[in-house]
């Protein structure tokens, strides 16, 4: 997978868990209903949809779609 | 009040806060990305452990350390106070868990269970800033669908705010509880794993 289509595949799992649109600058700051429950179901909807998995000291710092892009890339191309 | 509850859960716990844990409050309360929707609290110990010592009097009041079970560091504090014995109702609140922790979802439902189950509650309510969006989002993404806009609740930094009020009953914790489990459930599995 490609950059393009991991961001995809993140921008969609958001969308589905927070039920609002989601673009490549969405982040926890912007995006109020991205809470700390929320941000659970996103992270294992991720790791479901690409078949990684983040670590727990990676977990909380996954506050935007760029930054789980960019782990995501990192964990797919390992 | 001092209490002996402590509530294991799956990767946390909460057990009775105590005078140690003075620090662990003024770290808390004081870390300035997150105290803007609580009460201002003095950074001087002593203050700190002259609260203690009211509250440790204080009836129907609980204070709690969430602390991980691996390594019993603590990761945040939770309450449950104001218990009214006659309508089995409390509040819950004081909740405030670090950067990075994990342990939101899974303390939030060891505080329902403490509520619910150990203190035998019928009813407890969380009052939230209103413009704490991200907290009030976490009491809607629960699944709590009983709320109510509380005008100039709070007075913070000599201002009067608005709060949000999340009520639970049991027969709604009935109903929610185990979506919390769940979450509560994967995400311990994965602090277990590091």
């Amino acid at each position: 997978m490609d950059r393009k289509q991991i961001e995809q595949s993140v921008i969609a799992a958001l969308a589905a868990v927070l039920k609002c649109e989601v673009g490549a600058d969405t982040s926890r700051q912007n995006t109020p209903q991205w809470d700390s429950l929320k941000h659970i179901e996103i992270i294992f909807s991720v790791e479901d949809e690409l078949g990684i998995e983040f670590s727990e000291k990676e977990m909380a710092g996954l506050d935007s779609v760029a930054e789980i892009v960019s782990r995501a890339m990192t964990l797919h191309a390992a | 009040m001092r209490h002996n509850i402590i509530l294991a859960g799956l990767a946390f716990r909460l057990r009775p806060i105590a005078d140690a844990d003075a620090p662990l409050v003024l770290e808390l309360r004081g870390d300035a990305t997150r105290n803007q929707h609580i009460h201002a609290t003095s950074q001087i110990i002593e203050d700190q452990l002259a609260w203690f010592a009211r509250y440790y009097e204080r009836p129907g009041d609980y204070y709690f350390v969430i602390e991980r079970l691996d390594t019993g560091v603590p990761d945040g504090v939770i309450s449950i106070y104001d218990i009214d014995d006659k309508s089995a109702c409390g509040e819950w609140g004081r909740w405030i868990v670090k950067p990075g922790s994990l342990a939101a979802v899974e303390s939030a439902w060891l505080i329902y269970r403490c509520a619910f189950e150990q203190l035998g509650l019928e009813r407890v309510y969380c009052r939230t800033v209103a413009d704490n969006q991200q907290v009030v989002s976490f009491h809607d993404s629960c699944g709590i669908t009983d709320r109510r806009l509380l005008p100039g609740q709070f007075e913070i930094g000599g201002k009067h705010v608005d709060a949000v009020e999340h009520q639970v009953t049991r027969q709604a914790w009935s109903e929610f509880g185990p979506r919390l489990k769940r979450l509560a459930e994967l995400t311990a599995r994965r602090v277990q794993r590091g």
